[in-house]
């Protein structure tokens, strides 16, 4: 494995389609369908056992706030996300959430371990298997967390615990920046200005979001195709 | 009945291991193909495979310890039964879900975490944090083939422009939230340049020294080093 990056070979993509993206997209299509179709349980089961149903106007004055803000990430997020985890990442993420802060950072580690070139389809499979533990990891460790309360949380001393709140995530994205700062350096310092042209504007996260992520991508394909700097591959 | 009692009541919980018995089933599905295609076509080991998830699973610790600290903000306002359905496989991060509840309270005309937050409040937040979330799910189950059809045109099968595709977006994305927190300053500001630098230097570090175990660690090591060294410095100055 420590040898990917010495004359990489990828999966063929004839077996990968038929042994791996077939059976992703059919369970992912289900699992998500599924999972959409579960979120009618709770306010079905509120209903049907204590007969509350919230009101129809507050329902549509809350899912007219709740759209706006969440709408514009419905399209963003996917398009963005998925050239860094696949079709069964973007399956997952979809379903489980937490994707910037949780998943793209174990997807990323995953691949890193691996030392995979980035974009084939062992580096899809990879950051799949990367997604699936923080999954399974993530809904066991929030299972522990609410069905204790406050206990867990309480047996840190004070200072820790504003500490992870406070500057936890900050840290996740200068870490992730800083690994992938290490595989197209060439990107680095653009990606953040072109990200905090429109931060200094003030503009909304999806503006600003679509705006980083295909100015950079625009960037690299200038890079590649007028200097042939392509990113330096590999853990 | 007080609302509260409602809300953590087995119907909750029941509807929480439902979903995420989905997001389960679904994730050990995919451990177990990404895998299998791995093991049989890709030339990896299980013991390969196994410094993979250990890398996954190290890394993740941070952000669901972050995560779980966040939570009980849910936890207090509204109820455990609640924060485990949101959670446990809830499309969004703790935040979102701050938002959403906000956003129900104010649709019913009430203020989320004051008194006035009652059964009425609560039903809105049950309601709009699950159905609104739909869109996320729905998208992918309709349109996740078409990413891959679109990168692939895009890329038109040329292995070195998927490469720059993939770094390229990834430092896109990373470089926005990276500078959101930048432009905060202080603890924030040397949180994000402590993570770079530090994880920087270890996956480095893991090359020169020729320990790819490294590797499995640098992200987790480097998230909890910055978030110490902020910690530091805010309480400095």
């Amino acid at each position: 494995m420590a040898t990917e990056k010495e004359g990489f070979v990828d999966i063929e993509p004839q077996i990968f389609e038929k042994e791996y993206l077939k059976p992703v997209h059919k369970v992912g299509f289900w699992t998500c369908i599924g999972i959409s179709a579960a979120m009618f349980i709770p306010p079905l089961l509120l209903y049907l056992i204590y007969g509350t149903f919230a009101p129809w106007e507050a329902i549509g004055a809350g899912m007219a706030l709740a759209l706006t803000y969440a709408v514009p990430f419905f399209f963003i997020e996917p398009i963005s996300y998925y050239p860094v985890y696949g079709d069964a990442g973007n399956y997952m993420s979809m379903t489980t959430g937490n994707v910037s802060n949780l998943r793209l950072p174990c997807a990323a580690v995953a691949q890193a371990v691996a030392g995979v070139p980035e974009g084939t389809r062992k580096g899809a499979a990879i950051a799949a298997i990367g997604i699936a533990v923080s999954v399974l990891f993530g809904v066991i460790g929030v299972f522990i967390g609410t069905l204790t309360g406050g206990w867990v949380t309480a047996q840190f001393p004070q200072w820790l615990t504003e500490a992870f709140k406070q500057y936890l995530l900050p840290a996740v994205w200068g870490a992730v920046f800083g690994q992938f700062a290490l595989r197209g350096p060439a990107y680095a310092l653009p990606a953040l200005i072109i990200a905090g042209i429109p931060l200094m504007l003030g503009l909304k996260a999806y503006f600003t979001i679509p705006i980083a992520v295909f100015g950079t991508i625009l960037f690299g394909w200038a890079l590649y195709k007028w200097r042939n700097i392509t990113p330096a591959g590999g853990g | 009945m007080d609302w509260k009692v409602i809300a953590n009541a087995p119907w909750i919980w029941i509807a929480g291991f439902i979903q995420a018995g989905i997001g389960m089933f679904q994730a050990w599905y995919f451990l177990r193909l990404g895998t299998r295609i791995l093991e049989k076509h890709g030339g990896y080991t299980s013991k390969d495979i196994g410094a993979i998830a250990r890398g996954a699973f190290i890394t993740a610790i941070g952000p669901i310890l972050a995560e779980i600290f966040v939570m009980m903000a849910l936890v207090i306002a509204i109820s455990p039964g609640y924060t485990w359905q949101r959670e446990g496989v809830g499309v969004g991060s703790v935040f979102t879900e701050l938002v959403q509840a906000s956003n129900s309270a104010v649709g019913a005309g009430q203020e989320f975490g004051a008194d006035s937050f009652n059964i009425v409040g609560f039903a809105t937040a049950v309601f709009v944090a699950n159905i609104s979330c739909i869109g996320w799910s729905l998208g992918a189950a309709l349109f996740t083939p078409y990413l891959g059809k679109a990168r692939e045109k895009i890329a038109r099968g040329d292995i070195r422009f998927l490469a720059v595709i993939t770094v390229c977006s990834t430092l896109g994305i990373f470089g926005y939230y990276a500078a959101n927190e930048m432009k905060k300053g202080g603890g924030k500001l040397v949180a994000v340049i402590a993570g770079a630098i530090i994880s920087a230097f270890l996956f480095k570090l893991a090359d020169w020294i020729k320990r790819p175990r490294l590797k499995e660690w640098a992200l987790g090591i480097a998230m909890f080093a910055a978030m110490y060294i902020a910690h530091l410095f805010a309480g400095a100055s």
